[in-house]
């Protein structure tokens, strides 16, 4: 068995919205191991996301634990969540969601700007990742000077660029025609393997669940089935 | 790459509504300083008639003169060694005058007079008045050999309407004592700011005065003015040290004008200090502009601070980047406001601003009908330094909102 990178233990999301509750998760157990490549899926409203932001420490659940690599982070204040994501977690949004003043480069540096990697070596790095990515020559292209697809791909590096333990993926080829989104699914498997990110994402595509070898199905905010295929 | 360059694009991202701040502090801190610049020059007018007119700079008298001004209180003589000596302070010039009250009659009219006898000549150093003759001038020495002329007396121009007397007529002159009556002819008619003044006060030869005051060889002030008025305070301690030993068998006053008058002093400091509730309501509206359009560019960039609270942004920079606009806008606003504020200053210090629908009240408080505004290098850092302080304090509640949201929240934003 590998090692735990992210755990739910009996985790459970309810939303309020004046009198009305809405239970979006309820007892949640859920372990992510070190190198997977695992999709969370469901139909829409299934908690895929509200689980996705509780174990990238975006949210706090109503009840239950969040372990980060081990960290219980249910009681954490706020600052030393945000630290723990600067250092342990990558992040990439459906709709790219790259900060529009930034060229691409600067997009990708900007997580190593915050770990306050030193100019040079941060720019080395972010032009090394955005040519992992095919998209070196756009490095100082700003976001809508780029397509969906590149703004994807400059959000899959800005994810991987500070070397974290693992990518949490919400939907990320939703957005994206099928090509583009079987290359960045090309990318982020290649990322997984060559450099052993692990990657959970939560989608319901099923592009993304035939290359997920584990699939954790969601249905009304619990967990319907959790299967495993070889690679 | 910095949160200040984040901040800077941040601006030109929605240059409209930058622009619209920019001006707003611009406009406010412009409108201030021409403000300020007019308060200050309408207070130093109204402080500079008072000390060129019926009081001076400083003033010397017998003790107790200020507290009790009775004739006989004047100094031992004609005031000539301390006026020498008050004059070797650079810059400093001393008119000797006599003081009295009495009654004006014209073959019309009378009224209540302040009678001041002063040396023409050396009177002009020291006040405003020998400039402001729209007729005539100081009476002039009765020329040797014409017994029958009669002395001159120059007459505030509201005195003389009230007398209706006009150039070269007869006036007579009443004071208290034995020889106190005397027939004079008019000299000259002035108009100085001052309504109060111009409504009483008439200006005989000194040794006129003291021959109708029955105080010859005698005076009662001397009065000084200084080429800098700043030295004030060094010029009134020299007076303290280099006087009293002049004069062993008389005990002196030496009064700056503040002292002798502390209501108006009292009153010009009031006035300066009532523009600060103008200048705090010109911020305060800013203060809400300001406020509103951070409001406004947070919410509609909520999402984006979640994507930046995600990659790990620490709360505590997200306040700073949005402090850092406000600053950042609050700085060009400043420069421009300055800038545009200083240039109409300069521009209506040249030109003045004419106030001669409002000159009869602009008189009573010793102002005329043009104000020059006035600024100093110390009038800029206060409202600059307000304008910061507005800006921050504008900020920090759009700044405390975003940074306060859990990045879930955010990024569910629309």
């Amino acid at each position: 068995m590998g090692e735990t990178l992210l755990e739910a233990r009996d985790a459970c999301k309810v939303y309020r919205a004046g009198e009305i509750e809405t239970l979006a998760l309820a007892h949640i157990d859920l372990a992510v191991e070190r190198g997977e490549f695992s999709a969370l899926s469901g139909p829409s409203g299934s908690g895929k996301t509200t689980l996705l932001n509780l174990l990238g420490t975006l949210d706090r659940p109503t009840s239950g634990r969040i372990f980060v690599t081990g960290l219980d982070t249910t009681e954490m204040r706020e600052a030393a969540r945000a630290e723990l994501r600067l250092r342990k977690l990558g992040f990439v949004f459906q709709a790219y969601n790259l900060v529009p003043v930034l060229s691409a480069i600067e997009n990708v540096e900007f997580v190593l700007l915050l770990q306050h990697v030193d100019p040079a070596e941060r720019r080395k790095r972010a032009q090394h990742v955005l040519d992992e990515v095919g998209l070196g020559a756009l490095a100082e292209k700003r976001p809508n000077e780029m397509s969906g697809g590149q703004q994807q791909r400059v959000a899959v590096a800005r994810a991987i660029a500070s070397e974290p333990e693992i990518v949490l993926a919400d939907e990320p080829t939703a957005n994206l025609d099928s090509k583009t989104a079987e290359d960045l699914l090309d990318l982020m498997e290649r990322m997984n393997r060559e450099r052993g990110v692990t990657f959970l994402f939560s989608t319901h595509d099923p592009r993304v669940m035939a290359r997920a070898r584990r699939t954790i199905r969601l249905v009304d905010g619990r967990i319907a089935s959790d299967e495993r295929r070889r690679a | 790459m910095t949160l200040l360059r984040i901040a800077w694009r941040n601006l030109w991202r929605g240059w409209r509504r930058s622009a619209v701040v920019l001006s707003a502090v611009a406009v406010g801190l412009c409108a201030c300083l021409v403000l300020i610049g007019w308060s200050h020059g309408w207070v130093s007018q109204m402080a500079d008639t008072a000390v060129s007119t019926r009081l001076s700079l400083l003033a010397v008298h017998a003790a107790g003169y200020q507290a009790n001004p009775d004739v006989a209180r004047a100094l031992s003589d004609d005031g000539a060694a301390l006026a020498r000596a008050l004059e070797r302070f650079p810059g400093a010039h001393v008119s000797p005058r006599v003081l009295g009250d009495g009654l004006a009659q014209s073959a019309r009219q009378s009224a209540r007079i302040a009678l001041l006898g002063v040396d023409p000549e050396r009177e002009a150093r020291v006040s405003m008045v020998a400039d402001s003759f729209v007729e005539g001038g100081f009476p002039q020495a009765t020329p040797d050999g014409v017994a029958r002329a009669l002395p001159g007396v120059a007459l505030g121009r509201d005195l003389a309407e009230t007398l209706r007397v006009r150039l070269g007529e007869k006036v007579v002159l009443h004071t208290p004592g034995e020889n106190g009556l005397g027939a004079f002819r008019v000299s000259g008619i002035f108009h100085t700011p001052s309504a109060g003044f111009d409504k009483s006060t008439a200006f005989v030869r000194l040794e006129d005065a003291q021959r109708l005051l029955g105080i010859p060889g005698r005076v009662h002030e001397l009065a000084i003015a200084l080429d800098d008025r700043d030295r004030l305070p060094q010029l009134t301690a020299f007076a303290n040290a280099e006087l009293p030993a002049l004069v062993p068998g008389q005990s002196l006053e030496v009064l700056s004008w503040k002292e002798r008058e502390p209501r108006l002093a009292a009153m010009l400091g009031l006035m300066a200090d009532t523009a600060w509730i103008a200048y705090a309501t010109m911020f305060a509206g800013m203060a809400f502009g300001i406020a509103n359009a951070l409001l406004m560019s947070v919410y509609e960039r909520m999402r984006e601070f979640g994507v930046l609270r995600s990659l790990g942004l620490p709360a505590r920079d997200l306040v700073w980047l949005v402090l850092l606009e406000s600053v950042l806008l609050t700085v060009g606003g400043a420069l421009c406001g300055v800038g545009i504020g200083a240039g109409a200053v300069a521009l209506l210090r040249r030109t003045g601003i004419d106030l001669a629908l409002f000159s009869e009240s602009m008189a009573q408080f010793g102002a005329g009908a043009r104000v020059y505004p006035e600024l100093q290098r110390a009038d800029f850092w206060s409202p600059v330094g307000l304008a910061f302080l507005t800006a921050l304090l504008a900020a920090i509640w759009p700044a405390w909102h975003a940074a306060r949201l859990r990045p879930a929240e955010a990024l569910r934003h629309v």
